[in-house]
């Protein structure tokens, strides 16, 4: 072998390594663990002087990870490949840093809004998140609405909710808004609430993962509403209250049979309320 | 001074750094779709995304450029060739850093059609939720080029003292990172948290870098340009003359240093 | 005001800070003039501090202590500079340049209107041999052509006093007959040069007057042709054989003889005398060689005398 032909050798060999051990490494980082994935951010009050001037970037690409990991995650559970729930404190903690980087950012609101209130149920840090935005986006009236929804529907504090909601009249200037502080304002009305508040959200959203998830939900509450409906038609005509939903099915009350897309079944509770054994979410059946 | 300035500037074109450097220009055309990626502000991300490039492309400029361009004169000794024309000192440094100064303005003003074309593009197919405010967006790239351009006048003082090349651009780098957070740093010195944990020494000490390092924060006008929302007048004037007569100050510095330098 | 002297230099020191905090005395109070249209060589081994005082003279660097003028102007200012054309050791132009571009630029720091310059240019290219080379970087070019355009430069202001430090090194025969012949061209035409060189052959062929400097220390100054006088140690002198009588001679050494002639060595202060006897005694002279030192030795001698 001479001289000159050996490195071409080892070239063409350390080639062929190459290309081997991108098989396993390019399957290994397919399979991590979604959970990884999201990765550590570290502390906005730290953070914050790693970005020099591209604050407003990093923030963006910040939220930018978070949605696509979302995205991947709803995918998978269309898909039925992965049950996992989505890592909800990590993408809360990044979109704080987010908005701390660049508290102007909209996406930020707009994705918290949507996952800390249904999925996660914390209503405070949503409506806390909300309240911060308002003192920058002052113009935006998406904000006041989604706090005013969040008090109605979820906490059911009516007078804070109004008072949202006038906000958001204000800034909109459409009456749909005025209208929402003084409607809906009672229990019996919070199914129609919800479809009102997911129909538009739906219908705003480009993002086609947070737009499924909200059709999916949306979908879920016409069901309920339906069930509601029924329920109500028996009550009136009976009297009282009826025991379990196939009572209603097998009157003929509601067809045809209601379907949880979330692939749960809806029951009738003591109370007469309508739940499901999904909970409303993917994987909620333990 | 203005042939210096003319030479310099045809040598920046004629730099494969230049090239380089340029080449990552070409990300603006990727911007609609990259911002189309957002949920609710696509033209507010196009924003973000164009005045992000134009300064990252700006900084790379400003510190290769400007550490570089006296370093290498003097390691490849045109030096010699060039001080000893009927030229002063002076009219070198000067003619070196405003060769660049106008650089980074040409490149501002090209990536920064470049970059509303991109903007435009997107707001067509996702209209804003408040309408894009144009003079803004020119008023953040125009303060960023400053910003850079002021930059280059550290760079130019640090090459005027430095015979390596280390010097000037880990120093600029430094001199920018810090820069950009000696607000910060001075706010929250005069926070009450801060008055428990951080001693007076070191209190003074931060003060007095806060007076002498240049404050960059001020030029960052990107949320407004993003989010349309108006600086206050009186502020962005304040900053202008700052960074006028900081540059100015860095390069007389940078002159009277250079002036006193043998050429051995 | 200059009157006529092109470089007047009074007692120019430099002491160069070196490692510890030694002082190095780089050159030590040179004192010398060169009136307008000489051409002066300025020799010495390397590190005796030509160069330094040349970077003193060129604003490069500045001198500790002592002054200097260049046709009536205080070095070190741009004034100074406008009358000089320089030519820096190993010289490095922007390299992304063409031969052109950079002469033009030269042109203009002197301040020359465009059509005088455009002109010029073209004739410097011409004289140095670049006119083909002239659109094409610098990068490109061989050491010598670089050379080449460092003297292109020097001249394209058409200044009184040329300094030219090492204007021969790494130029190959041909380039050094070049830069002789440019010398010999500017004195004619009645230009300074000053020029520094470690090459005792190209002071002798073309400068009116030397300067040795060895150690920072101006050792000899002198015309180059009083040196070469002053350098004749005797003379070689034939005689024809067979007229007149030779016994006279008896006492000048005879190198060789043969039968057409006889070889003398004659001792330069011993020269009348022996023309003397000569005549006296009816001999003929053929042919007589001067016996000197050249200047290389001379060059030599000082140098060894001062490491002495």
């Amino acid at each position: 072998m001479t001289s000159s032909v050996r490195p071409f050798i080892l070239f063409i060999v350390s080639l062929l390594l190459y290309a081997a051990v991108m098989v396993p490494f390019t399957r290994h980082m397919k399979h991590k663990p979604v959970e990884e994935k999201l990765g550590y951010i570290p502390e906005a009050s730290t953070f914050q002087y790693l970005c020099a001037d591209q604050k407003t970037f990093i923030s963006s690409a910040l939220l930018m990870k978070v949605i696509m990991y979302f995205g991947g995650l709803t995918d998978k559970q269309f898909e039925k490949t992965v049950a996992a729930i989505p890592d909800y404190r990590g993408m809360s903690n990044i979109i704080h840093t987010a908005l701390k980087l660049d508290p102007y950012n909209m996406d930020g609101y707009y994705f918290a809004q949507s996952f800390l209130t249904w999925e996660v149920k914390q209503y405070a840090i949503a409506n806390k998140l909300l309240e911060y935005g308002m003192k920058y986006r002052t113009w935006d009236w998406y904000l006041p609405f989604f706090a005013g929804f969040n008090y109605s529907y979820f906490l059911k504090d009516y007078g804070k909710a109004a008072e949202f909601y006038k906000r958001a009249g204000e800034l909109s200037g459409q009456e749909l808004h005025f209208s929402l502080a003084g409607r809906y304002m009672q229990e019996s009305g919070q199914t129609e609430l919800a479809i009102a508040y997911l129909t538009m959200m739906a219908q705003g959203e480009k993002n086609q993962a947070v737009k499924k998830n909200y059709q999916i939900r949306l979908k879920a509450f016409k069901e309920v509403s339906r069930i509601e409906k029924a329920r109500d038609a028996y009550r009136a005509s009976r009297g009282q209250l009826p025991v379990t939903l196939e009572t209603l099915i097998g009157k003929g009350l509601i067809a045809p049979a209601p379907v949880d897309p979330y692939g749960g079944t809806f029951y009738l509770e003591p109370d007469g309320k309508v739940s499901t054994t999904s909970k409303f979410a993917f994987g909620g059946r333990k | 001074m203005k042939d210096v300035l003319l030479i310099t500037l045809k040598g920046i074109f004629r730099d494969r750094i230049f090239q380089g450097i340029m080449a990552l220009a070409g990300l603006i055309v990727f911007i609609p779709s990259a911002a189309s990626l957002s949920m609710r502000q696509v033209t507010e991300l196009s924003i973000t995304l164009s005045l992000s490039t134009i300064s990252f492309i700006m900084l790379l400029l400003s510190v290769f450029l400007g550490a570089t361009s006296m370093w290498k004169d003097i390691e490849r000794r045109y030096t010699f060739s060039v001080v000893s024309l009927p030229i002063s000192r002076t009219s070198y440094v000067f003619g070196k850093f405003f060769g660049i100064a106008l650089f980074l303005v040409l490149t501002a003003f090209v990536l920064g059609c470049a970059a509303m074309i991109s903007i435009k593009v997107s707001s067509m197919g996702y209209p804003p939720a408040r309408p894009v405010e144009w003079g803004l967006i020119m008023a953040a790239i125009v303060f960023d080029a400053f910003k850079y351009i002021l930059l280059v006048g550290v760079a130019m003082l640090l090459s005027a003292v430095s015979t390596s090349f280390f010097l000037p651009v880990f120093g600029t780098v430094s001199i920018f990172l810090v820069g950009t957070i000696t607000q910060q740093v001075y706010d929250y010195l005069h926070t009450p948290a801060s008055e428990k944990v951080v001693s007076a020494i070191v209190k003074n000490a931060a003060l007095v870098l806060y007076y002498l390092l240049p404050n960059l924060q001020s030029f960052d006008l990107k949320v407004y340009a993003i989010y349309s929302i108006k600086p206050s007048l009186g502020g962005v004037l304040t900053t202008f003359c700052y960074g006028g007569i900081y540059t100015a100050v860095l390069l007389l510095a940078s002159s009277l240093l250079f002036g006193r330098r043998e050429m051995k | 005001m200059s009157n006529g002297v092109a470089l007047d230099i009074q007692g120019l020191s430099k002491q160069f800070k070196g490692k510890r905090g030694l002082r190095v005395e780089a050159l030590c109070g040179l004192t010398m003039q060169v009136p307008q249209g000489e051409v002066f060589g300025f020799l010495g081994p390397n590190g005796a501090g030509k160069s330094t005082t040349i970077k003193c003279l060129m604003g490069l660097i500045a001198p500790t202590a002592g002054s200097a003028t260049i046709i009536g102007e205080t070095i070190g200012s741009v004034e100074s500079r406008m009358k000089v054309g320089f030519l820096p050791e190993n010289p490095a132009f922007y390299d992304y340049l063409s031969a052109e571009e950079y002469l033009q630029f030269v042109g203009r720091t002197f301040r020359m209107p465009d059509d005088l310059l455009a002109r010029r240019v073209e004739e410097s290219l011409r004289l140095l041999e670049l006119s083909d080379a002239r659109k094409r970087p610098i990068r490109s070019y061989s050491k010598g052509m670089v050379q080449r355009v460092g003297l292109a430069q020097t001249m394209i202001h058409d200044p009184e006093l040329y300094i030219l430090d090492e204007p021969m090194s790494g130029l190959d025969p041909i380039g050094r007959a070049l830069v002789k012949d440019i010398i010999l061209d500017l004195k004619k035409r009645g230009k300074t040069v000053f020029f520094s060189t470690h090459i005792t052959d190209d002071v002798e062929k073309v400068c009116d007057r030397v300067g040795v400097i060895v150690k920072g220390r101006l050792m000899a100054l002198d015309r180059v042709e009083t040196i070469m006088r002053s350098g004749i140690e005797g003379y070689v002198v034939q005689t024809k054989a067979g007229i007149g009588n030779h016994t006279a001679l008896a006492s000048f050494g005879l190198i060789r003889s043969s039968e057409v002639f006889r070889e003398y060595s004659v001792p330069a202060g011993r020269f009348n005398e022996f023309t003397a006897l000569v005549s006296h005694h009816a001999l003929e002279i053929t042919l007589i060689e001067t016996k000197r030192k050249d200047l290389e030795a001379f060059f030599l001698e000082i140098v060894e005398n001062v490491a002495r």
